[in-house]
């Protein structure tokens, strides 16, 4: 065709990104982690209980997009698509930040941050007690509190407790610790070696890589789906560990695919201003990814009403704590805001092909759309704090530290992650099918 | 019969494969033709472009029928089940059906019942938008038809098995004898032929 690119019109050897171009916003992401890092620290000493939850909101909200890289990669792989060849390694690059989170995950595992948060750790430490006083098992201690209470600390019987022992199986300290370690190693073990064998098709062409690739995506997409919904249950439903909820897993997933994809547009979009991927990166390309933004802005609405209408509709008194809580004083603005901030404003947005080729118009509706990402994180953490530590709805200028974990968080993992960029080249350059990627016309 | 009048719908000339159609339809764009088509046994990507064809109108339409299926529902369903518009003072719509709310779960009749009614009204947006859909296009590609004056060819039948065709039609201001067949003979066309119309 007219327009057509060949592998001789690509430089040899792929483009390597140099930092020191992106120098500014590089430097932007750095500071902003190092005052968060220095505030966070700060914060972490003087009140503990309320910054567990600042830390965990934003270690959550790095860790959608560290999912959502490792999604679009599999996804890629595994339906052995062409087109996104061009911006893959955006995508895995994205998926492998899973160690710095990691490392900036940790202090959850921390008694001191992870007992504010879970209120289920705490009775489990309560039963522990009591079980190594009469040398019964955790369970039996747990149901001993449900039926007849403490009566050395004066705690008459909790029949709220039940649940606990109904979900002992999967709720229970240890659990919960290998689990946590789990989620990361999968992560971990899915984004290197797909950006391993990607790279090391850099170095050979060879395609037996890329039908390894599909290969091993089709097994590990199941793990991959399990891990994300499980972290989502573990580190987030707990909260409230009377609450449940099926929907919840892909809820979030439908979170991580959004907002990741909103995040390499975004990169996309800065890298070509910088001068690079310009023979690699069409217009088209822009096209496909909005499209896909367009349709997990539906998948997210229609998950998250399904979880909201079946809750609101049954008014069973256990499920809809969460709703309750997310419906009171000004919470419920900020979910009225989601709702038309995270589906009709991006949807109506979205459905014109001029917009999502226009890379001004396309930027300023991903920027929304991250921002809207974290605004539904934070509607999703912060409201169990007041109740949980029996500080109101609201604590008061809790906000402060919730900003300064998100710069230290998100702030050090876009720093590490754009100078990461620099390592390989910023496209598969001898996949097999990066010409096709890049006269992909749609 | 050789009273039969004719009228003669345009030049068809065929091309070997998509590549070949593709430069053809550049070709012709260039030259400034309105009314013509290119037809191929398959889609082909790209040939919007190649042709110079202006965006479909259709997406509109389709807009317009969905946002009708959501206000359709929401009428309906807020007309029958709450007091929605006699609050804001349309109570005299209220009166034109029986205003019958089902009270669930201790739901309340006036609008804040309205996540019950999403499933109907995105049921509904779905319905208007694949109805606009199809008859849009319908209408816009002008189906359905009786016949088509293509079909006198007995190359044409081609098309719908490993055939790429461009006709140029007589009815476009451009359109001449020699000008015309001399063009797609330039493209590359083979096979060209003049097709006329029984009236």
């Amino acid at each position: 065709m007219s327009h057509h690119v060949t592998f001789k019109d690509l430089p040899q050897g792929g483009e390597k990104f140099e930092p020191a171009k992106g120098g500014k916003l590089i430097g932007t992401f750095g500071l902003f982690g190092l005052i968060g890092l220095a505030a966070s620290a700060f914060f972490f000493f003087k009140n503990t209980d309320t910054f567990a939850y600042s830390w965990l909101f934003a270690v959550f909200f790095s860790f959608t997009f560290v999912a959502g890289g490792c999604f679009w990669i599999l996804l890629h792989s595994a339906s052995n698509s062409s087109w996104g060849v061009a911006v893959r390694r955006i995508w895995e690059n994205m998926a492998n930040m899973v160690i710095p989170l990691a490392i900036l995950a940790s202090p959850l595992l921390l008694p001191a941050v992870n007992r504010p948060l879970y209120e289920w750790m705490q009775h489990h430490d309560h039963a522990k007690t009591l079980a190594e006083h009469h040398h019964t098992s955790v369970k039996a201690a747990l149901h001993h509190l449900v039926v007849e209470g403490d009566p050395d600390q004066h705690l008459a019987a909790n029949p709220h407790l039940h649940v606990l022992v109904a979900k002992f199986g999967y709720m229970n300290v240890n659990g919960w610790y290998i689990r946590f370690g789990l989620y990361f190693l999968i992560l971990w073990f899915i984004a290197r070696t797909l950006r391993g064998k990607s790279v090391k098709q850099d170095q050979d062409g060879d395609i037996k890589h890329t039908i390894k690739a599909r290969q091993f995506s089709c097994i590990v997409l199941l793990f991959y789906a399990l891990t994300v919904t499980f972290a989502a249950y573990d580190w987030l439903v707990g909260l409230d560990y009377t609450w449940f909820s099926t929907m919840w897993g892909v809820y979030i997933f439908a979170g991580c695919a959004w907002s990741s994809m909103a995040a390499s547009i975004l990169i996309v979009i800065w890298l070509r201003s910088l001068g690079y991927l310009q023979k690699v990166v069409t217009d088209e390309h822009y096209h496909l990814m909005g499209k896909l933004l367009f349709a997990f802005t539906v998948f997210w609405a229609y998950i998250s009403f399904s979880q909201y209408f079946l809750i609101w509709y049954a008014n069973i008194t256990e499920e809809t704590r969460f709703y309750l809580t997310r419906n009171t004083e000004g919470w419920r603005d900020v979910s009225i805001f989601i709702l038309i901030g995270h589906f009709v404003v991006p949807f109506l947005f979205l459905l014109s092909q001029q917009k999502k080729k226009n890379t001004t118009y396309i930027s300023i509706g991903c920027l929304w759309i991250l921002f809207m990402h974290l605004v539904d994180m934070y509607w999703n953490v912060i409201p169990e704090r007041g109740p949980s530590l029996g500080q109101g709805v609201l604590v008061p200028y809790a906000w402060v530290q919730d900003i300064a974990a998100l710069c230290a968080v998100f702030g050090t993992m876009g720093f590490l992650y754009l100078r990461g960029l620099a390592k390989y080249s910023l496209y598969p350059w001898r996949d097999p099918r990066l010409i096709e990627s890049v006269n992909v016309i749609n | 019969m050789s009273t039969t009048l004719k009228r003669v719908h345009g030049y068809l000339a065929e091309f070997d494969s998509v590549k070949d159609l593709y430069h053809a339809a550049e070709h012709v764009r260039d030259a400034g033709y309105q009314r013509w088509d290119v037809h191929s046994p398959f889609p082909i990507h790209g040939m919007d472009d190649a042709m110079g064809n202006p965006r479909s109108k259709l997406p509109i339409l389709v807009f317009c029928g969905g946002i009708t299926g959501t206000m359709v529902a929401f009428t309906l369903e807020t007309i029958t089940q709450t007091n929605f518009w006699s609050s804001i003072g349309l109570g005299f719509l209220q009166k034109i059906v029986e205003t019958y709310p089902t009270v669930v779960q201790g739901k309340p009749t006036d609008i804040w019942t309205l996540p019950a009614f999403f499933p109907v009204m995105f049921e509904l947006t779905i319905l208007f938008s694949a109805f606009t859909t199809l008859f849009g296009l319908l209408a816009l590609i002008g189906l359905p038809r009786w016949n088509h004056p293509l079909f006198v060819s007995k190359n044409f039948g081609k098309f719908s098995d490993d055939g790429f065709f461009v006709c140029i039609e007589a009815r476009d201001p451009k359109f001449s004898q020699e000008g015309t067949k001399s063009l797609l003979e330039k493209a590359g066309g083979k096979n060209i032929e003049l097709v006329e119309d029984e009236i």
